[in-house]
């Protein structure tokens, strides 16, 4: 199963580690909710809907 | 002469007792000129945990420590359990004191790769951060910070992160390389 991270990072290749530390902040609250999308600020690309995220 | 005026509560019905201490020698307690409240241990909090099992963390997501075991919590504002309890979200530190708060943390990290961060999240936002880059042989990133918590509804979260481009797995049964505190240093 693919995490969160790598789903974002198949739909857009073009991320960098550093865009994760920055513009986007993937989070994890470990209230049994699994990884979510915190912040998405990223200059160009468009927050991932659920669906393509699905 | 200044005047020590000791006041009571009109809508109060306890009784508040100055106790002295079983002693044959004179003490004087000075007061500051200052106004505010006087901070014992009873309104005080403080905690420390840390985490007894392994955990998975994702690449490149903050993700919070799970600090199961508390060392002590003398308020009973941490919740070291997954779920949100008394309102305090899950590992978190809901103090019900405000005041200003100090905060120290760490884990441990032997990634291959990427950076690795420790951060204090207040109310599920990044307040105070620390980043390395990967060791291998192993570290321990620290993160440690001064917060003000209202009392009410602040709450702290320590979130770990790694960026080695796969799950990471934290390593068990180590107290002394996974853990979260925090004290009253002083009132609001």
């Amino acid at each position: 199963m693919m995490t969160l991270y790598e789903k974002i990072k198949a739909l857009y290749p073009s991320l960098q580690d550093a865009d994760f530390m920055d513009t986007i902040r993937l989070q994890n609250d470990s209230d049994g909710k699994g990884d979510y999308i915190a912040k998405w600020e990223h200059p160009t690309l468009p927050k991932p809907t659920e669906e393509q995220l699905a | 002469m200044s005047i020590v005026t000791v006041q009571g509560n009109a809508s109060g019905t306890g009784t508040l007792t100055i106790a002295s201490p079983n002693t044959d020698s004179n003490y004087t307690l000075n007061l500051p000129a200052a106004t505010g409240t006087v901070m014992v241990s009873g309104n005080m909090p403080a905690f420390s945990a840390y985490a007894s099992a392994a955990q998975s963390v994702a690449n490149n997501t903050y993700t919070i420590l799970n600090a199961n075991i508390e060392l002590f919590d003398t308020a009973s504002c941490y919740n070291n359990t997954g779920s949100t309890v008394g309102g305090i979200p899950a590992y978190s530190f809901l103090p019900s004191v405000a005041g200003y708060y100090q905060v120290n943390a760490a884990w441990y990290s032997a990634t291959p790769s990427g950076q690795i961060s420790s951060s204090i999240f207040k109310n599920g936002v990044a307040y105070q951060l620390i980043a390395s880059s990967f060791s291998s042989v192993g570290q321990v990133l620290g993160v440690n910070c001064l917060v003000y918590l209202n009392g009410s509804s602040d709450y702290i979260g320590f979130y770990i992160y790694q960026g080695q481009g796969s799950t990471y797995a934290t390593l068990a049964s180590r107290p002394d390389l996974y853990y979260f505190a925090a004290s009253m240093v002083r009132g609001a």
